[in-house]
């Protein structure tokens, strides 16, 4: 039996709106090297100043996973030879970070729980792009000197599922904090991920192979399984010394695959030394009571929404998994419908129509429709089987609610005049029944109701509808 | 630290230089006085010096998070690259 064992690396672009260490905008797809200058270009003489706002984001990071943060941190010069880095280095935070020991809770679908432990979260410049075309490489340096959050968990994780958990988790605090957009397609979301095998009961941590830039959840899950089916068939095979080896290695989704980087080229040699280009960073009291308060986490929100609106713990955490969706879900709360309405319409009925990654908030369908729409519901307006309609439609052509329960004839009948009328005609007619009724046989209560739903064409709010029908038939 | 032509060869691939044969012996000699006189900082006795300990008490300066930049300062330091075309600064064909 074999244990599986998965350390995590991600790189999370930092949302500041200029660079690290000058103040060259962060936007993304700019012509290329326009948000460049003499600092992110590396021209000689240009120095790095600290971007304030990159640290209390970093600061704040540390504060939602309950870890150190340092007051006193410091950057360092890691060498490495790459077009995409002018300066043939990378500033980052190799021996005192700024976050260090934290801690972040996974949630199983049975309601357990597992704490994953962070080693560290650093500050460091992202690198530029390059464009391989025929015999040279175009540079992009708009994003050089990019800041990026690099955090890393120990290696905790003992499955596939495990490390979804944590990304998943670790994106939505990310979310909630906002200190970046985490998109994974845009790559300010970015997972290398170390997976080894050990025989069960075993301590000791084999040969790590690393995974680098997989840009979905589900490639994650992927390449992780390929991966820990090759360590164990080799160990198997009794090749595991000879094919396993300390390495990077690309995921291929076509191939479903993963593939050695390089060839058998010696380890890169960084030689790592404090910048000399930069003072130690301090974390004065003003800034470090700023990095502490932070906005509601997402295990915070759920409780909170299972405390007060009295939903599932299950539902609360489909709501609050996603910040976008937990911000729609109080939208719609804010119109005064009940909150169990509003989570069988957000997740049972607007969720269960989209699909192809369209979430709540992309969807043509804003907060405020979908609560207008359960708040006609609640007040007799429509039927809960005419919303469906009503959101069917809406989906397909947009519109304004009102409109479209008028235009589709969906409007319920509680006018008690229009309704009288309608059931006075209807026992006038089954006078027999009527009688029959009187003389103990309550079971055709049902039968005038069906007469009177069927002759107004189902439109009558049913509440309505028994009502006058009680009051009718006591007479 | 003993300079020699291996530490030599190491040291030509990752500065990418390549040292001319009859320069070799010099510059071993040269790197080794080098080495040999940073090497008396070892002499100082680091115990009980925290390792976050740095020669200045001043923290780094900050600055406030607003975005600017000058484009025609970019478009000179592209004319002025060895090769540039489209706003890409141009190297040889490097593989990923
Ligand atoms: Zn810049």
């Amino acid at each position: 039996m074999f244990e599986t064992i998965i350390g995590l690396e991600v790189h999370v672009q930092l949302n500041t709106q200029s660079k690290l260490f000058c103040s060259c905008p962060t936007s993304f797809n700019h012509e290329q090297n326009t948000n460049t200058c003499p600092t992110c270009l590396a021209l000689p003489g240009a120095l790095p100043v600290l971007n304030k706002e990159a640290l209390r984001k970093a600061g704040m990071f540390g504060t939602a996973v309950g870890a150190t943060i340092n007051r006193t941190s410091f950057f360092d010069r890691k060498s490495y030879f790459y077009p995409d880095s002018p300066s043939a280095y990378q500033i980052t935070q190799l021996y005192t970070p700024i976050v260090e020991h934290g801690t972040l809770v996974i949630d199983f679908e049975d309601g357990s729980q597992k704490t994953i432990r962070i080693n560290r979260a650093h500050i460091e410049a992202d690198a530029g792009k390059n464009i391989h075309e025929g015999s040279i490489s175009k540079v992009d340096l708009n994003r050089a000197g990019t800041p990026l959050l690099e955090i890393v968990s120990e290696p905790d994780m003992r499955s596939a599922e495990e490390a979804i958990l944590y990304l998943k988790k670790l994106h939505s605090i990310v979310r909630y904090i906002d200190i970046s957009d985490a998109n994974m397609q845009e790559g300010s979301f970015r997972v290398d991920v170390n997976v080894s095998i050990r025989p069960k009961g075993d301590e000791k941590l084999y040969t790590r192979v690393e995974i680098k830039n997989i840009n979905s959840f589900r490639f994650i899950q992927r390449a992780i399984e390929i991966e820990v089916a090759r360590q164990k068939e080799a160990w198997e095979d009794g090749v595991y010394e000879e094919e396993i080896v300390q390495e990077t290695r690309l995921f291929d989704q076509v191939k479903q695959e993963t593939r050695s980087m390089r060839g058998k080229e010696e380890a890169a040699d960084y030689r790592y030394f404090p910048e000399p280009d930069l003072l130690k960073v301090i974390v004065d009291d003003a800034m470090y009571a700023d990095i502490c308060s932070i906005p509601e986490l997402p295990d915070a929100k759920k409780e909170r929404f299972v405390n007060d609106f009295a939903i599932s713990e299950y539902h609360a955490s489909l709501i609050t998994a996603d910040l976008e969706n937990a911000h729609y879900f109080e939208e719609m709360l804010s119109l005064g419908i009940s909150a169990k309405n509003a989570v069988t319409w957000l997740i049972v009925e607007l969720q269960g129509r989209l699909s192809g990654g369209v979430t709540p908030s992309t969807s043509p369908i804003s907060a405020v429709m979908l609560g207008m729409l359960v708040k006609r519901i609640e007040e007799g307006v429509i039927s809960g089987k005419a919303a469906k309609e009503v959101l069917d439609y809406l989906l397909e052509n947009g519109g304004d609610i009102d409109e479209v329960i008028e235009k589709l004839g969906l409007k319920q009948v509680s006018d008690t005049g229009a309704l009288e009328a309608l059931i006075d005609e209807i026992l006038n007619a089954n006078a027999d029944k009527v009688a029959e009724y009187k003389s103990g046989k309550d079971k055709l209560f049902g039968f005038f109701v069906g007469q009177a739903m069927k002759a107004s064409k189902g439109s009558a709010n049913p509440n309505t509808l028994n009502e006058i029908l009680q009051a009718k038939l006591a007479q | 630290m003993q300079i020699d032509e291996t530490l030599l060869q190491r040291l030509e691939k990752l500065s990418f230089l390549q040292i001319p044969d009859e320069h070799r012996e010099e510059m071993i000699a040269q790197l080794s006085e080098i080495v040999a006189f940073v090497d008396n900082l070892s002499e100082l006795s680091t115990e009980g010096v925290d390792a976050t300990f740095a020669m200045s008490d001043t923290a780094t300066r900050l600055r406030e998070d607003a975005g600017s930049v000058d484009r025609t300062i970019n478009d000179d330091i592209l004319s002025h690259a060895p090769h540039s075309q489209d706003h890409f600064f141009i190297v040889p064909k490097i593989i990923e």
